[in-house]
């Protein structure tokens, strides 16, 4: 029996491929996610002053970029002790509220969103551009959170893509009072299209209720920072979360690095991240609304209720992911107008002497933890660095959402067709990115 | 116009600006057929088309079998974004062997089934394929992208010959400080002030200008070269990148271009940070990256 072989994964980021395995009997044995070409920013980067490694490290990934930017600029002030300034590391949150507004918009409307919508329909029009044919409002409508979030990262960072404010030690220019109140007004317009989006996703997730259970139930632990009080991306520590077992660990930084563990796929350039003694673990965010139970934003927190009631708390269904970015959208967007309205104070960067040291930086990127740890010498050249991405920890429990979506599509040619179309959807909810994950 | 889009080995970077262009990015699907662009939309084979943007460089077996089935069904191909054309950040993989590379990532004698055959030396597209047009940037500004694409589907390929992005760049000279080479990690620049004379490491005299001198401009960072080297440095006689640079630190600095030379340990991450791949600068004389390649690589290249 041949295996089946989607190559591309089309509407994910980046170029991958699923295989599907099959046994002798014919039956799904094996579902893998293949993804080639690691690009070696890790190794190329050591020997570089710290001065140009946040634009270096940037460039691993488009849709990510400042939190690769911060992760690592936090990773050098952990290496060198430098403490910035409370009116930088707000600014730093500004722009990954902003970014993860604008990647989880791509994501669940350019990417998801089509096949949610039109399930049944043939493939060639489940996307953004055939959708903009029939009914262009809709289309605009959906486009303008991920505006919004590009709007606030453009404003914050300099620039949407590969921002120029970011450095070790803070920002480099402040955000003055009006362009502050002028971004706050515009995100005013927003909070009605926020809801309504996050009603439709919950109605159409019920709707597709059958698609979301066939793609099984996964209940490996959850990995997240835990800040104090609502979801954060900057925690101090990360936090182990497992069903019926409560917090399993709390670790610092330092500690979290040592126990991650990173091992060849046998099929795959993508290194399997797991955590030691415990194994195959689950980021992003439904890891994140696992660990912390909710969002401590009322708007956010309100629709959630309705969520844990459909479908029970913690959530297990890959899918439910969609919803979860939704209300991470409309939580990104209270936390940008609390932090537009926030006093920022004085200060924009600390600067600090070269030195050695080593240093764990981690933030929580869109779609998951991303951890990165590195060392210095005296001369503030970087001697080592590791970076360890989202989908590094979340490839297993995808490969085992993939098997499970496959097993549910039956036999024959029927379906092969119908598994072909359960795979994409499977691992279209976990948004993997392929190019921070062969960074 | 027939439209595709394709990524091979890239952040995606350039595709978030396409989706970025706000009013146009609708004119753009709404006037063109858009009948491949996997990051969008489900069409798994390229069909022909009249125009392919090509985004991120060739890393492997894979990328060049679709970069070369790209050149076959595009009546005309645009390298889209620095990787495209002069290989960009992920080019400074070349500092070591690709062999080396894999061994430090995966070990000594790893097997990965289905890996295709990874290249030896990062090259930009046009090494392999001959290429329409040229858009760098990393990414293109979403105003440039517009442009081009306007320019494009009216038929008309924009060249790429242009100015610097010092000409772009609205800073004044400051009074000399000679406090020699400085860095962002330990000292804040004077706004305003152009930050080649105030001693760091500026890239603005020899990048090709359309982005407005944004980092030196507006936000008072050097130039990093995202938009890739100016004709000057690719064209004969042409204008060494690091050699250009020193000596013009030297000038603001007072200090000796060999004691920066010597000072400055990663040439390659700065100076030639978007364009180590750039088989142009790949000179065996003072100032080509050959040299340097053969310095950093550890084990010699092959």
């Amino acid at each position: 029996m041949a295996d089946l072989v989607i190559d591309p994964v089309t509407r994910i980021s980046g170029n991958a491929s699923i295989r599907l395995v099959r046994d002798e009997g014919g039956s799904p044995g094996e579902a893998r996610l293949q993804a080639f070409g690691y690009r070696g920013f890790d190794l190329f980067a050591r020997g570089s002053h710290v001065d140009n490694l946040v634009t270096l490290v940037s460039r691993i990934c488009g849709g990510d970029s400042v939190f690769h930017q911060v992760a690592a600029a936090r990773a050098v002030e952990a290496a060198l002790g430098i403490e910035v300034p409370a009116a930088a590391g707000l600014l730093r949150e500004l722009c990954m509220w902003g970014q993860l507004l604008e990647r989880h918009a791509v994501s669940l409307t350019v990417h998801s969103l089509p096949d949610l919508l039109l399930p049944s329909s043939d493939p060639g029009l489940r996307n953004i551009i055939s959708i903009h044919r029939v009914d262009e409002e809709v289309v605009r409508r959906f486009m303008a959170l991920k505006s919004l979030g590009t709007l606030v990262l453009r404003e914050a960072g300099g620039r949407a893509v590969h921002a120029v404010n970011v450095l070790p030690g803070g920002v480099v220019r402040p955000m003055g009072e009006e362009r502050r109140s002028r971004l706050a007004e515009k995100l005013g317009e927003a909070r009605s299209l926020l809801v309504e989006t996050a009603r439709l996703i919950k109605l159409l997730l019920r709707r597709n209720e059958e698609v979301v259970e066939s793609l099984g139930e996964e209940t490996s632990p959850c990995l997240a920072l835990r800040s104090e009080g609502e979801m954060g991306l900057l925690g101090g520590r990360a936090v182990l979360f497992e069903e019926g077992a409560g917090e399993r660990a709390n670790l610092s930084l330092e500690e979290l690095q040592a126990s991650i563990e990173e091992r060849n796929s046998p099929h795959s350039h993508i290194r399997v991240a797991e955590i030691r003694e415990v194994g195959s673990v689950r980021v992003g965010p439904l890891a994140r609304v696992n660990v912390y139970g909710g969002y401590g934003s009322e708007l956010a927190d309100a629709e959630l209720e309705e969520l844990k009631t459909q479908w029970g708390f913690p959530f297990r269904r890959s899918m439910l992911a969609h919803a979860a970015r939704i209300l991470e959208m409309i939580h990104a967007w209270e936390m940008i107008t609390r932090l537009l309205r926030a006093s920022p104070g004085e200060g924009s960067r600390a600067t600090a002497s070269p030195g050695g040291g080593a240093g764990t930086g981690a933030v929580e990127a869109p779609e998951g933890m991303l951890v990165y740890g590195l060392e210095l010498d005296a001369e503030g050249t970087v001697k080592t660095l590791s970076i360890t991405a989202p989908l590094q920890f979340n490839v297993g429990a995808l490969e085992r959402c993939l098997l499970a979506g496959a097993r549910s599509a039956g036999e024959g040619p029927e379906g092969d067709r119908r598994a072909a179309v359960l795979l994409e959807t499977a691992a279209r909810s976990f948004a993997p990115c392929i190019p921070c994950a062969l960074h | 116009m027939r439209v595709a889009v394709l990524s091979l080995s890239s952040c995606l970077g350039c595709q978030y600006v396409l989706l970025s262009m706000e009013e146009y990015f609708y004119t753009f699907i709404g006037e063109n057929a858009i009948p491949y662009a996997p990051f969008l939309l489900d069409q798994k084979e390229l069909p022909e088309v009249d125009l392919l943007l090509l985004e991120g460089t060739v890393r492997h077996g894979d990328d060049f079998r679709r970069l070369r089935e790209a050149r076959q069904k595009a009546d005309k191909l645009v390298a889209l974004g620095t990787c495209a054309c002069f290989g960009g950040v992920p080019g400074l993989a070349d500092l070591l062997t690709e062999e080396r590379m894999m061994r430090m990532r995966y070990g000594e004698g790893a097997v990965i089934e289905g890996a295709p055959q990874g290249v030896k030396r990062l090259l930009p597209v046009d090494a392999y394929v001959s290429v329409d047009a040229f858009l760098p940037g990393c990414p293109p500004p979403e105003d440039l992208l517009q442009g081009f694409l306007k320019l494009a589907l009216s038929g008309t390929l924009p060249s790429r010959l242009g100015a610097t992005v010092c000409s772009e760049c609205g800073v004044t000279s400051p009074p000399r400080t000679r406090e020699g080479l400085r860095r962002l990690l330990s000292s804040v620049p004077e706004a305003g002030k152009c930050l080649l004379e105030q001693g760091f490491i500026c890239m603005g005299p020899l990048t090709r200008d359309g982005c407005n001198a944004l980092c030196p401009s507006s936000y008072g960072v050097p130039c990093g070269g995202c938009r890739g080297p100016c004709d000057e440095a690719l064209l004969p006689p042409f204008q060494d990148l690091k050699g250009e640079t020193l000596r013009r630190m030297e000038r603001a600095t007072g200090e000796r271009k060999e004691v920066l030379e010597r000072e400055i340990k990663d040439t390659a991450h700065s100076f030639f940070r978007y364009c180590l791949a750039e088989p142009l600068l790949r000179r065996r004389r003072p100032g080509g990256t050959a040299t340097l390649l053969r310095r950093l690589g550890g084990e010699g290249r092959r």
